[in-house]
Parts: C-alpha cells; sequence; structure tokens
C-alpha cells in the first residue's frame, strides 16, 4: 500500500539557515507515527514544509500527489489537518466560531449536527463555554478546542505540533487518548511531533527520530521503545 | 555597507557633488538657481525628517507645519521687528526646535500608527491655525518678504568669477541654502556616526532591547524629534525668503506628504538620500508631464490622460511603483547595484546578506 | 432646547457620514494592521462615479447599490493590483502607498471630473418634520436611515455569515487561518471591497451637503480618523459610536462655541483625538495588546 504522506530528501531551512538536511519520511493511511528528537533538530520545520508554510527542496507527496508549489490553503484542502505549535486557535473568536470554522471547507451540510454533538459529548467543556471568547480557555482547554476542530475538519491526515506542551499530566493523557480514538474511529492518519518521547511513542506504531535536520533512527515504536541504546542517546530517558 | 561608504571612491563622489552644487549658479540662469534652492530646502527638511523617520523610527506626516512654524517666524521677525533676514535663520531653526521637543513628549506615548494619525491631523488643520492670529501672521493674505540683497563682497566676488553684471539675490540664496545645507549635513553624519546615532538606531530596531541595554528611550526620541523640526525649521525659513512670501496656503497638507515621499524614496537612514530625496520631490512633477508625453511608446490615450491630469496621477503611480518595487529608495538601489556590480567585476560568489528568518525559530 | 435637539439631530446626521468612513477605516485596519490615507479619496471617486451614473438619467435610488457595487470591485482590484504586492513590508511603505494612492486617485477624479464644485442630488427633501418638539430635516434622518441601515448590514454580514467568520478570521489570524483552508488572500480582497463599499456611502451621503468636487473627503477623513480613534481602532461597533459622538460634539460646538466655526471644527477633530489617545490610547471599545498570530 503506497504511503499517504511521502517526503523523500526534504531540505529546508530560513534565509541563510537551513535546518532539515535531507529529511525521509512516510505515514501510510490510518498510521500513527511520531517525529522525535531534540530542540533544534527540525521537527516543526518538517511540519511547516508539509503544509506549506516553507520553501523546500527534495519531494513531499500526499497521496500521490505532489505538494511542490501549492498553497497552504490548497494543502489543507486536500486532506491534511495541522494544529501548530501554539494551537492555532483563533483568540479574537468565540468557541463556537472556531468550531465554526472547523467545518468551513465541508460541503455535507447534513452530518454536521451529528459531528458536533460527537465534539461536545468528547469535550463537555467546549459546549458550556460555546458563547465566550476563545483566548478565555486555558492552555489544555484550547488544545481540546483545537482537536475538536480537527475532528470537524475530517481530514485524511492531521499533523500535531508538540499537543503535549505545557500541559499538565492527566490533561495530557485525556489528549492523547482522544488523539487515539480520532485515529481508531475515522481511520485519520496522525503524525505526531513530539519532545515527549515516551508517551509518543506509546500511541504511535512507528517512529522517526530526527537529529540535526537529518533522520537518525527510524522504526517499529516497540522496537525503538525496547533498544535502551536509542532511548538513552535520543529520547533522552 | 560600512565599507562601500569607507572606500576612496566615495570620498571623491562626494567632493565631486559639492563641486557641482558650489558651481551650480554660475551656468545656470538665475530662475534655475532659484528651483534649485528649493531642491535643497526640501534636501534640509527632509534630512530632518529622516533622522525622525529612518533613525530613530519615529513616523511623523505633519514636518510641514514645523516648515511653516519657521517661515513665518522668519517673516514675522523680519516684517515686525526688522530683524536682519540671516539672524531669522537659526532663530527659526530653534524655535521649531523647541516646539518639536515638546511635541516629542506626548508622541512618546503613541504606536507608530497613532503618531501618523495625529501628525497628518496636525498636518491638516496648520493652514486654519496660520490664519486664525490674523494680527501677527496677517490672516489669508500672508506675509510679504522683500527679497535680500548679497553683500558687496560676495557680488564682486560672483561678478569677477562668471562676468554676469551683478548676482541675483536668487542666486545669493541659494549660497546662503547650499552653506547651511552643508553645515546640517555634517551635523547630521556626526550625529548619525557617533553614540546619538547609534542609540536612535537601537531604538528603532528593538525598544525592549535597547532599553535593557540601559539606552535613554524618552531622551533620544524626543532629542530625535527636536533636531528634526530644528532642520524642518531651517528649511521653512529658508523657503520663506526664497520664494519671497508666506501665507497659509504656501503649507497645505500635500507639503508633509511631499517631505515623507522624499525622505522614502531617496533612501531611510542614510546620509545621501534626503539630497537624493530633495532632487526627487522638486523635479518629479515637473519632469514626468514632459517625459510622458514625449516617450513614443506609451499608447496615445495612456498618455494623454497623464498629460492632463496633472502631476497627481503620475506622481501617485511613480510612488507606488517604487515602493513595490524599490522600497528601499534611490539609496537602496545604488547601493545594491554597486554592489551586484563589484560582485560581477571580482568574479567572487558573494554570498548574500542572509535575510532573518520569517519567525522566531521554533524547530 | 428645542434648538439644542435640533443640533443633536443634525449632529447624528454628519455622525453618520463620518460614521461610515470610520467603519471603512476599521475594516481595512482590521484587515492589515494599517489606516488606508485613500479611504476618502476612493469614497470622493466612487460619488462622482455615481454622480455620472444619475446624470445619464439612473434613479437614485438604483444608481445607490450599483455605485456601492463598483466600489465594491473597485476596492477588491486596488488590493490585488497595488497592496498586494507590499502585503508584507514595512508600515511606513505600506502607509506612503497608501498616500500615492490618494494622490493618484485624487488626480483622476481631477483629471475625469474637474475641479468645479458639482451639486449632488439627495432624495430626501429639505423639509422638516416636528420630532419630539424639534424641527428635523428629511435630509438629516434620511441620512441617519440610510447609513444606519448601511452599518446594520455590515454588522449582520460580519457576524452572522460564514463569509463574515472566515474575513474575521482571516483578518486577525491570518496564518492560523490558511490552517483551516481559508484563502486568506482573497478575504483581504474581499475586506478591501467591503471597505471601499461602504466608504462610498460616506461619499454619497456627504456630497448633497460638501459639493462634489476631488478635495471634497480631505476633511471628512480627518473625522473619520478622530471617531475611529475614539471608538478603538479595531472595533466596528466603536467606528459607529465615534462617529456619532464626534458628529454631535463638532455640531454643538460649532453652534454654541463662540469663535468655532468653518475650519475650526476641523480641529475640535484634532483635540478628540489628541485627548483620545492621551487619555485613553485604546478608545472606547479597543482592547490592549492585540496580538496578531
Amino acid at each position: 500500500m503506497a504511503a499517504l504522506l511521502e517526503l523523500e530528501g526534504v531540505r529546508c531551512g530560513y534565509g541563510q539557515t537551513r535546518v532539515l538536511h535531507g529529511v525521509s519520511l512516510s505515514v501510510g493511511e490510518g498510521d500513527i507515527v511520531s517525529l522525535l528528537g531534540a530542540n533544534g533538530a527540525g521537527k516543526t520545520t518538517t511540519l511547516r514544509a508539509i503544509t506549506g508554510g516553507l520553501r523546500w527542496d527534495g519531494s513531499i507527496s500526499f497521496a500521490g500527489r505532489s505538494l511542490k508549489h501549492l498553497s497552504t490553503e490548497d494543502i489543507v484542502r486536500l486532506g491534511i489537518a495541522h494544529v501548530p505549535e501554539g494551537r492555532g486557535v483563533l483568540t479574537e473568536l468565540t468557541v463556537d466560531e472556531n468550531l465554526r470554522l472547523g467545518v468551513y471547507l465541508r460541503r455535507d451540510r447534513n452530518a454536521f449536527g451529528g459531528d458536533y454533538d460527537r465534539v461536545f459529548n468528547l469535550f463537555p467543556i467546549l459546549r458550556e463555554r460555546r458563547r465566550l471568547s476563545a483566548s478565555t480557555l486555558s492552555g489544555g482547554e484550547q488544545q481540546m478546542l483545537a482537536l475538536a476542530r480537527v475532528l470537524l475538519m475530517r481530514p485524511k491526515l492531521v499533523l500535531l505540533d508538540e499537543p503535549s506542551l505545557g500541559l499538565a499530566p492527566m490533561v495530557v493523557r485525556s489528549i492523547f487518548e482522544v488523539i487515539r480514538t480520532i485515529n481508531h474511529t475515522d481511520g485519520v492518519a496522525v503524525l505526531l511531533v513530539e519532545q515527549n518521547a515516551r508517551i509518543a511513542l506509546e500511541l504511535s506504531a512507528h517512529a522517526y527520530v530526527l537529529e540535526v535536520g537529518r533522520v537518525a533512527v527510524q522504526g517499529p515504536s516497540s522496537q525503538l521503545k525496547g533498544e535502551e541504546s536509542v532511548r538513552r542517546s535520543y529520547l533522552g530517558y | 555597507m560600512r565599507s562601500v561608504r569607507q572606500a576612496p571612491a566615495s570620498y571623491l563622489l562626494v567632493l565631486v557633488v559639492i563641486v557641482f552644487f558650489v558651481g551650480l549658479p554660475t551656468v545656470v540662469t538665475s530662475f534655475q538657481s532659484a528651483e534649485w534652492t528649493q531642491v535643497l530646502i526640501f534636501a534640509i527638511a527632509i534630512m530632518g525628517l529622516n533622522i525622525l523617520v529612518g533613525y530613530s523610527g519615529q513616523i511623523s506626516l505633519g514636518h510641514g507645519a514645523f516648515m511653516a512654524l519657521g517661515a513665518y517666524t522668519t517673516a514675522i521677525l523680519i516684517h515686525r521687528y526688522h530683524l536682519n533676514y540671516l539672524a531669522t535663520i537659526p532663530i527659526a531653526g530653534v524655535l521649531t526646535g523647541v516646539v518639536g521637543f515638546f511635541l516629542g513628549i506626548p508622541a512618546l506615548r503613541l504606536s507608530a500608527l497613532y503618531l501618523a494619525l495625529a501628525t497628518f491631523a496636525l498636518a491638516v488643520i496648520t493652514p486654519s491655525l496660520i490664519k486664525r492670529p490674523e494680527e501677527l501672521t496677517g490672516g489669508v493674505r500672508g506675509i510679504e518678504i522683500l527679497p535680500a540683497q548679497p553683500p558687496d563682497a560676495v557680488n564682486s566676488a560672483f561678478t569677477a568669477v562668471t562676468g554676469s553684471p551683478a548676482m541675483t539675490s536668487d542666486q545669493w540664496l541659494y549660497y546662503v541654502s547650499l552653506g547651511i545645507a552643508l553645515v546640517l549635513i555634517w551635523l547630521a553624519w556626526n550625529l548619525v556616526r557617533h553614540k546619538p546615532g547609534r542609540a536612535l538606531r537601537a531604538i528603532r530596531d528593538g525598544e525592549v532591547a535597547a532599553a535593557a541595554f540601559g539606552v535613554n528611550i524618552a531622551g533620544y526620541k524626543t532629542l530625535a524629534f527636536a533636531v528634526s523640526a530644528f532642520y524642518a525649521g531651517i528649511a521653512g525659513s529658508l523657503y520663506g525668503l526664497t520664494i519671497g512670501f508666506v501665507s497659509p496656503d504656501t503649507f497645505p497638507v500635500s507639503l508633509s506628504f511631499q517631505i515623507l515621499v522624499g525622505a522614502v524614496i531617496g533612501g531611510l537612514a542614510s546620509i545621501p538620500g534626503p539630497l537624493l530625496g530633495g532632487i526627487f520631490t522638486f523635479w518629479l512633477p515637473i519632469v514626468s508631464n514632459q517625459f510622458v508625453a514625449g516617450q513614443a511608446w506609451i499608447p496615445d490615450q495612456v498618455a494623454a490622460v497623464f498629460k492632463n491630469a496633472g502631476p497627481a496621477v503620475t506622481y501617485g503611480a511613480l510612488l507606488i511603483l517604487i515602493m513595490i518595487f524599490a522600497p528601499r529608495g534611490l539609496v537602496g538601489l545604488i547601493v545594491s547595484g554597486y554592489a551586484n556590480l563589484r560582485t560581477r567585476l571580482r568574479g567572487a560568489g558573494e554570498r548574500g546578506t542572509g535575510q532573518l528568518p520569517p519567525d522566531p525559530q521554533t524547530v | 432646547m428645542q434648538e439644542f435637539l435640533q443640533q443633536v439631530v443634525s449632529g447624528l446626521a454628519t455622525g453618520g457620514i463620518f460614521a461610515s468612513l470610520a467603519l471603512a477605516l476599521v475594516l481595512i485596519y482590521n484587515a492589515m494592521g494599517l489606516v488606508n490615507f485613500a479611504q476618502g479619496e476612493m469614497a470622493m471617486f466612487a460619488t462622482f462615479i455615481a454622480l455620472v451614473l444619475i446624470d445619464r438619467g439612473l434613479n437614485y435610488w438604483i444608481a445607490l447599490p450599483v455605485t456601492l457595487v463598483i466600489a465594491f470591485a473597485g476596492g477588491v482590484l486596488i488590493q490585488r493590483i497595488v497592496i498586494r504586492p507590499v502585503e508584507r513590508a514595512p508600515v511606513l511603505t505600506l502607509v506612503i502607498v497608501t498616500l500615492g494612492l490618494a494622490t493618484l486617485v485624487n488626480g483622476m477624479a481631477g483629471f475625469l471630473f474637474g475641479y468645479v464644485p458639482r451639486s449632488f442630488p439627495t432624495p430626501f427633501s429639505a423639509q422638516t418634520v416636528n420630532l419630539f418638539g424639534a424641527l428635523a430635516s428629511y435630509q438629516d434622518l434620511g441620512v441617519i436611515a440610510v447609513s444606519g441601515v448601511v452599518l446594520v448590514l455590515i454588522y449582520l454580514l460580519l457576524q452572522r455569515t460564514t463569509l463574515g467568520l472566515a474575513l474575521r478570521a482571516a483578518s486577525h489570524h491570518p496564518e492560523a487561518s490558511r490552517l483551516l483552508g481559508i484563502r486568506v488572500s482573497w478575504m483581504l480582497a474581499l475586506g478591501w471591497g467591503l471597505a471601499s463599499a461602504v466608504g462610498a456611502v460616506s461619499g454619497l451621503l456627504a456630497a448633497p451637503i460638501l459639493l462634489l468636487q476631488p478635495n471634497m473627503m480631505q476633511t471628512v477623513i480627518i473625522y473619520a480618523f478622530a471617531a475611529a480613534v475614539l471608538g478603538g481602532i479595531e472595533s466596528p461597533l466603536g467606528a459607529v459610536v465615534g462617529g456619532l459622538i464626534v458628529g454631535v460634539t463638532v455640531n454643538l460646538a460649532g453652534a454654541y462655541v463662540p469663535g468655532v466655526g468653518g475650519d475650526l471644527q476641523l480641529a475640535v477633530a484634532f483635540a478628540i483625538i489628541i485627548a483620545v489617545l492621551v487619555l485613553k490610547p485604546n478608545g472606547l471599545f479597543g482592547r490592549a495588546g492585540v496580538r496578531r498570530v
């Protein structure tokens, strides 16, 4: 089965500073893949390259289609959702308005009601705070809002940039439960960037470890978890 | 860019420019000298604004008001108090500078946009403010200033060199303006090279960081306002002397725009920029009409529109085009052109200056 | 008391004109963080177009929406052609571009239509009606009504439609909006189109009073600035409230403060701007520290 998302030899950076020096990875349909590594390794840059936030060389294709020269909006319309660092919550708008933007691209109006219900069942707090400005939400609640929006988008692939950042362990657990649900029930593939390698490996089937802009180690998560040398050198535990 | 400026070639260039300007009235008509005087006056005003905008990063759309203050100071001192016209020039400058200082204090609290708005509003109401104290300012009619005659010594020297019968007041005023301009350029150059310049640039590029380094933000910003107003005041004074009268209509809103535009087009945060800006500001409206009409490749209808619509249309269109294609102004174009040339001549693959990353590095 | 009420009603009418232009300024400010110095000139140009249509026999109430559509298209075009190339440039460049645009539009109007002031028709009669004991002219009431309707329509569009939602999202959070599939660039163009149309309303309402000529809107825009600053530069509601307050204040100042008339009323607007910036820089409805992500 050809991979849903395929990166080959991707090089990119900011101005004269090269950050990625030839990254290759792939995410199959319905897979959960984690992208690990220390700060500055290039994880966020990889995600930004995929959704067109940066110029890059090499090859990135989604469902067989090259993403070169496509604008961010067009890439998203192909079925990729990206929750950036900082969650991308539109704080000038209300919670409800943020959710409505989740279905912005969808044409199947009849399904909206059911999806909204589902989202509110998963995240009751969002129903409570519907009418309030999204800026009143705590970090964890904003993360929930971001995930709720992803659910509503019904993408084929979702890119998550450090969903656990700044959240209490309990909250992290529930967030990751939701991610697992999205993947399991809706068959959405996930590319997960995380610094918290332990929890990422628990969730994902496959993992890549970036170091200074290159893939240093890759393999099934179970394998990476098991090898102590890998854990110590690359994952910090 | 530093290395370009310090190269001997640039000193030679400066010398050439000075010789050009000193010699100019000897080869052009008196009327044309008066035109070039206005170029110099614009250059002075633009220099002042450049200190404010280019070096300290504060926007002003109201420098026409400062020019008006300088001009009227001169006019009133001559007309009512019979002061020698040369003496009024520094007085006008200092007075305007002090006013600028006091205006600079509330300006500290305004963000760039609000400052632009406030100064724009100032420029709009300036004609009205001038009209009111009729006793003092002559109201709508304004005040007339008699042309200043050159001193005998200068007159003799000039006629000896050029062979013309007498030196006109226009030519004399040209040299007065040129002299003042050279002094002010030298002053600006020193200001920028030393501590004040560095402090201002630090403030412009990042106030928070500058404050952390102990730079007295409030002090330097108001200083910038004061100095730039001082320059504009002197420019205004010379303006009044050159055109021979002042009235509310001499200082419309568009004057403030022209000064700002000249500063940007010439090239902000540069010393030669204001001179280029002055040339551009004065000559563009005049030249653009003739230029466009004379071009064969522009379709007749388009050319007709430009010819009849007056300078405004070409001025506005050119402004937009320059901002799109050469936002660093003429100086920027020249500098990058020169740099490109050197690269080509040397054959080395020069690494361009690195661009700043678009976002903080969040890898 | 009667006269006072009359002045207030008149002030509300002028306020409606200021509010419309102020709203245009706020819409563009929200879209690109800058005030469009050419807004008044664009409104003036649209008004000239309306005059051309009316001179050719079009009924006022048909010419009005047609003009607004043309103004909308013009705004979109201007954003695409002039503004987009410099979208990411520093504030100063954008200021110069809008100033250049203002000069350009003003010059075009001068060339195409001349500088002789023209009278502009108004569909409202100058007759007065008795309102709570005061005499209010149909003209004033008409202006209040038309600007009111336009402002309400804009409100509904922005707050109650998906398109308006996307527009607001793109204005405040361009990057995050792209990740939701919103075509941010086109939303900005839409914002400019809307602003242009709203500004045109201001011109159409001002022309019967001020007489139509290329420099007509140069004072109106100062009042609009004052209104926008007073209301809070990012708040559409603030623009409306600010406009009404400025209108009434300036009118009352003109009527009751000796020496204030004609061009010195402008100084009142200037004083308002300064007072707001010194006392409450965020205006009535603005919030401190608006972040753009």
